[in-house]
């Protein structure tokens, strides 16, 4: 040995000790194995609101947001708004081609849009795709970002994307296939295909996750921390998705009202998230999570005295009715305690199986990360109307989001994160905040060059 | 041992232009250090303060109100007092008093929040029995800003930021020294910068054409020139400038194999669909002229021959000295490695990417003495991963880098390194 090999190899073992792992380039090849609990009706994203990650596999959309809600671009390379934000023109990407290999044309991409958005006008003009609405749209790229926007060819009852993975294999409701795409324009995927199990139990999903059948399977909320804590890879998103109650009407009386309101002041939704989620959600006051808005907290939170005591004002207090759904086991547990803190609040609520309920519990994903876009998505998933905004300022975000809780409609519970659990396996898995997965940049640690 | 700078070949091609003595290239990094490690300001918040006083007093009108300011941001505990004392004297200058609750007509929560993209600053206003009137105000939040070196040990690792981009950034060279003149390699084209009375300003920038798409986790080489300014080499794509500034760059289709280390030596061919070398040699390493596919390479010179240093697609490191291809035991190296020249040690490190948890990697510096990886510094972090490490022209210094994993953006530094104390 040399001179200096000895205090080398001195220094080495306390040097080794600074390096946890190693930094591996990605690989190529591999069949990844994924299960999910819905099994999505149609594959056409304007159609199915359950496509979840499967979207961006499949399609493109014109504008992807990034990890801080700015439009970046996707299948259009370019884009600019007419004084006025009014009309939008977006310069196509050259090269993309369908998975039938036909191009995606200004035509085709034009038609698509029209199909998803029946009161826009939107043609074709060179290789531009113009959009038309009826008042200024600020936001308009972020909304073209939104999965019911993605370019989708229809030819009968078929549908193609132009995203980075084509169906091999499809059995409806069970399982399906996607195999990358060689010439696909952002770069082929890192693994050759993706075998997805369809319609799931979240139990089921577990066992196939421990006997190593499957490498990634999705995690119930209130199961993260549990899952986590027995040594599986969780990786979640920040909460995204709206826990909350729903009414179908407007409030028919000024006791109705006072009724709503002492009810929303007795929700104990401290308690959900750390009992009930188990930390797996955020307790909402606004529609709107707090990461997203930064003033959210400016909204009521639980009050039972003050609750007491509207429910005092109400001569005559009406018996609600609460209905979930049947197949989600954390709505199950969340109506049941919600019920306990009506009661409290001296309020009587009945939960039921029947569709005719007098408030209903629903979950809806946020959709995407621009604040006053998910505020439209959201407002349009309740049939609410849709909120405008005067301008891009945080206040009028705040005067639109306040309008709809001021309707008494709809009373936030929590914001649920959205989680994956993840083998070791694979690599480079990405879930954004929003809960949006990149599966084309994940890959397999046993792959082959 | 060579000397730096006679190996260096980036000045050849202008030929008024002087050969630069080591002192004034000595000169003309501290200078760029000085210019580009500047510590980052404060953010200057005094837009905002004096935004949401105003519209607090509009609210308020002048008066004596209770004042209480929260934070709930990632501001630091010392700039949120600069905050809280410079609001409270907006306020003063708009007649908003901060008194006790005994004196008060009111109260005023102010919070400062954030959301994904900016701070959020909401005032809740609360006046007699009317209802909470809320305002707010938002400003930008700063990037991040750099992760700190590590103390040292053996030799020591410095990173310089060299840019920022929002485009992947695949590799950087040195164009030019007088004026300071940088190129960076990108997916879509060469951009050159040149240093300006203190300030880097784009100069040119030169769009690469190609048919194909790119493959993911790009790669590509900016290899400096003699009769012309530079090469670039992508998966599957040549390009070449012309001699003089203003720039011309022709690109075409092309599977030549890139240049593995400084100088004229050994090339590999690139997989043109794919991140990694095939593991054919041009011309060889003595007699051989395959290994296993491979991420990158480093040479490490011996008395009689040169070790070259591959880092597999299999995992493995693999060393070739032109009789043997030996491969040492699964480590913990990353994918990829540079050569660099110092003062120190045996005079050649390695820098070797690595992982510190999930979301920051880091590079470290090894020997190889006898044939065995020898840790002889400490990692320094990036925060984010690592996306390219090459050896730079001079052969003393690396290229690296890291996408931040909380902005997003592609940071470039230079890697240099000395001898620890």
């Amino acid at each position: 040995m040399k001179r200096i090999g000895f205090p080398l190899l001195a220094l080495s073992s306390v040097l080794w000790a600074g390096i946890a792992g190693a930094a591996t380039r990605a690989h190529y090849g591999g069949t990844l194995h994924v299960a999910m609990r819905t099994a999505p009706a149609s594959l056409d994203p304007c159609e199915s609101g359950q496509l979840g990650f499967l979207s961006n596999l499949m399609f493109d959309t014109l504008v992807l947001l990034d990890d801080q809600g700015r439009p970046v671009s996707a299948l259009a390379s370019s884009w600019q708004a007419e004084p006025g934000n009014q009309r939008w023109q977006f310069v196509l990407r050259r090269g993309v081609t369908f998975q039938d290999g036909t191009p995606v044309t200004p035509d085709t991409a034009a038609a698509s849009l029209r199909k998803s958005n029946p009161t826009w006008k939107v043609f074709s003009e060179g290789d531009a795709i113009i959009i038309e609405r009826d008042s200024p749209v600020s936001n308009l790229p972020a909304e073209l970002a939104l999965p019911r926007n993605s370019i989708v060819k229809r030819d009968g009852g078929k549908v193609a994307g132009s995203g980075p993975f084509t169906i091999a294999e499809l059995e409806p409701g069970k399982n399906m296939v996607l195999s990358a795409r060689e010439d696909y324009w952002g770069g082929r995927p890192f693994v050759d295909a993706i075998e997805i199990e369809l319609g799931k139990s979240f139990r089921d999903q577990m066992i196939s996750f421990d006997l190593g059948r499957t490498q990634v399977i999705e995690v119930a909320p209130e199961q993260i921390r549990r899952a986590a804590a027995e040594g599986r890879q969780v990786e979640s998103s920040a909460p995204v998705e709206l826990m909350a109650l729903v009414f179908p009407r407007d409030p028919q009386s000024p006791d109705d009202a006072r009724q709503r309101r002492a009810f929303a002041l007795s929700l104990d939704r401290g308690l959900l998230k750390s009992v009930v989620l188990q930390d797996g959600a955020q307790p909402a006051g606004g529609l709107l999570p707090n990461w997203m808005t930064g003033y959210s907290f400016v909204f009521p939170a639980m009050d039972l005295a003050l609750a007491r005591q509207v429910r005092s004002e109400i001569p005559h207090t009406t018996s609600w009715t609460l209905s979930y759904d049947a197949l989600d086991p954390t709505a199950r547990v969340v109506a049941e305690r919600i019920a306990l803190n009506a009661r409290d609040a001296g309020l009587g609520l009945q939960i039921t199986g029947g569709s005719n309920a007098d408030l209903r519990l629903i979950r809806i994903s946020l959709g995407s990360l621009d604040a006053p876009t998910a505020l439209g998505e959201l407002a349009a998933r309740l049939g609410f109307s849709q909120p405008s905004f005067i301008s891009e300022s945080i206040d009028d975000l705040y005067v639109a989001e306040n309008k709809l809780l001021q309707s008494q409609r709809v009373i936030p519970l929590l914001h649920l994160r959205t989680a994956w659990a993840v083998s070791g396996s694979v690599k480079n898995w990405k879930t954004t905040r929003d809960g949006q997965l990149n599966i084309a940049d994940a890959w397999l640690a046993a792959g082959k060059p | 041992m060579p000397n730096v700078s006679e190996n260096a070949v980036y000045n050849a091609r202008i030929p008024h232009m002087r050969v630069p003595s080591p002192r004034f290239l000595a000169i003309t990094f501290v200078v760029l250090c000085v210019l580009l490690c500047a510590p980052v300001r404060a953010t200057d918040f005094r837009t905002p303060e004096e935004q949401l006083s105003r519209k607090i007093a509009a609210v308020t009108g002048p008066g004596a109100l209770v004042v209480n300011i929260v934070n709930r941001s990632s501001v630091a505990q010392a700039e949120f007092e600069q905050i809280r004392r410079g609001v409270l004297n907006e306020l003063a200058l708009v007649g908003v008093r901060a008194v006790g609750a005994e004196q008060s007509a009111g109260a005023i929560e102010i919070s400062l929040s954030e959301n994904l993209r900016e701070y959020v600053w909401v005032a809740e206003i609360h006046q007699g029995s009317n209802e909470v009137s809320i305002v707010m105000v938002t400003t930008p939040r700063p990037d991040s800003t750099v992760m700190p070196e590590h103390p040292a040990t053996s030799v020591v690792i410095h990173k310089t930021l060299l840019w920022t981009d929002d485009n992947r950034i695949l590799d950087v060279a040195t164009v030019s020294t007088n004026p300071l003149r940088v190129a960076f390699l990108e997916p879509q084209g060469v951009m050159l910068v040149t240093l300006q009375s203190g300030h880097w300003q784009q100069e040119q920038s030169l769009p690469i054409e190609h048919l194909h798409p790119w493959p993911r986790d790009l790669r590509g080489r900016l290899i400096l020139r003699k009769d012309h300014l530079f090469d670039a080499y992508l998966p599957g794509i040549f390009c070449r400038s012309t001699a003089n500034v203003p720039l011309a760059l022709s690109c075409f289709e092309s599977d030549d194999p890139w240049p593995l280390a400084p100088g004229p030596g050994l090339s590999a061919f690139f997989t043109p669909n794919r991140n990694y070398f095939t593991g054919a040699l041009s011309p060889g390493i003595e007699k051989q002229t395959t290994t296993k596919p491979f991420y990158s390479a480093a040479m490490l010179p011996r008395d009689k021959y040169k070790l070259w240093i591959f880092t597999g697609v299999d995992g493995q490191v693999h060393l070739l000295d032109g009789a043997s291809d030996q491969t040492l035991p699964q480590s913990e190296w990353g994918s990829d490695i540079a050569g660099t020249q110092s003062a120190c040690g045996t005079g050649w490190q390695v820098l070797v990417t690595g992982n510190r948890d999930k979301i920051s990697e880091t590079v470290q510096a090894f020997e190889v003495p006898d044939r065995e990886l020898v840790p002889v510094s400490q990692s320094i972090e990036f925060g984010g991963h690592v996306t390219a490490l090459w050896s730079e022209a001079d052969g003393a210094t690396a290229i690296a880098v890291a996408q931040n994993s909380q902005t997003g953006k592609y940071e470039a530094y230079r890697l240099s390194i000395t001898c620890a104390q």
